[in-house]
């Protein structure tokens, strides 16, 4: 397969899609189902890295650009990831001539207000997933609590976490 | 005051390729820098950046940060979001793929992301109080409490952008007290 063809098929899947994952089942049936370039085995793998790497759970996309194509197969998935980000510069343009409308304000508010009910739904399989010892419940409440009463910055609250994680696994007595 | 293109590039570069659990903590990270702590954006501007990636095909993140940075600094400073946002984790991810059996061997690594992701919890969390406290107001405190209970409710039954889509239409027909 060419890097053209790859870049077009997974921008295909890509611009199919409006969250992380929404796009599996696309590739799925492209390259495992009916070109048979990668295996089921890879595309869970793909999945496990683009979940336990830093930045949105879509990048496991770059992971099966990879196993197709080696490192410039890699690249074609960044292109396809990042291409359709950039169309929100022109949705940018059109909506900010109507952003003093008040009707257009309320609507924006209420999709914010939206978002956040529906990222505490999506903290909720997070949650289940990394919430599995007493330690995990701790850490999330500690985080909450920093975050809500300080100013501290996000990455050392997942610094410090990391680093208690790992010191709470070489105590013989640790919660984990 | 609009940033220089390098802090600029470095924010996104720092925290769109440090922070992990997702796209929520990581715009939840991005909404307490920009909005919070820096005050580059207004609120207001930080719910069109969100709205918008939320509508636009593809990765939200890498839709939300190319947004905000042309909101700071335009066509450049979108393209700076982007790629400062994009490329780092996406070369690790390549290399994580390349040597992937050899590098699930190390516990340590994994115990230490179990703790990063079990955090990213926390953070979400408190995500979602910082997006909707500015509007919990006498005024409006239960039009606030019933789009985001609804939205929350909604989100198990359909999609996202479905929900939000409702959420639009019910903030376009009903208006706010003042």
């Amino acid at each position: 397969m060419s890097l053209l063809a790859l870049y077009l098929l997974l921008l295909k899947a890509t611009l199919s899609s409006f969250s992380g994952l929404a796009s599996l089942p696309i590739l799925r049936d492209d390259f495992v189902v009916h070109r048979t370039l990668l295996t089921d085995r890879q595309l869970n793998t793909a999945l496990v890295i683009g979940r336990t790497t830093p930045g949105p759970k879509g990048l496991y996309v770059v992971s099966l650009g990879y196993y197709i194509a080696g490192y410039p197969g890699a690249v074609m998935a960044w292109a396809a990831l990042a291409t359709p980000a950039l169309l929100v510069v022109a949705m940018l343009g059109v909506a900010s001539r109507f952003t003093g409308d008040a009707r257009v304000k309320r609507m924006l508010r209420a999709v914010v207000i939206a978002s956040a009910g529906v990222s505490l739904s999506a903290t909720l399989p997070l949650g289940v997933d990394a919430l599995t010892t007493p330690l995990g419940w701790i850490l999330a409440a500690a985080a909450l609590v920093i975050l809500l009463r300080t100013e501290w910055d996000t990455l050392w609250v997942m610094a410090g976490a990391a680093l208690v994680s790992l010191g709470a696994s070489l105590l013989p007595l640790a919660a984990r | 005051m609009a940033p220089p293109l390098g802090p600029l590039a470095g924010l996104f570069l720092r925290i769109g390729n440090l922070t992990f659990g997702g796209g929520g903590p990581t715009i939840a990270a991005f909404q307490r820098e920009l909005v919070t702590r820096r005050r580059w954006l207004t609120p207001e501007q930080f719910a069109l950046s969100y709205a918008l990636s939320r509508i636009t095909p593809g990765t939200n993140l890498f839709a939300f940060c190319t947004c905000a940075g042309a909101l700071l600094r335009g066509l450049p400073g979108a393209l700076a979001a982007l790629l400062a946002a994009s490329v780092p984790s996406c070369l690790l991810v390549a290399v994580l793929t390349a040597g992937f059996d050899t590098a699930s061997r190390f516990g340590a690594v994994n115990v230490a992301i179990d703790g990063a992701v079990a955090a990213s919890v926390g953070i979400l969390l408190a995500s979602c109080w910082a997006i909707v406290a500015p509007y919990v107001t006498r005024a409006n405190g239960l039009r606030t409490a019933l789009i985001a209970g609804a939205s929350f409710g909604l989100s198990m039954l359909a999609a996202p952008i479905l929900v939000l889509a409702l959420a639009a239409a019910v903030g376009w027909f009903w208006e706010e007290r003042e």
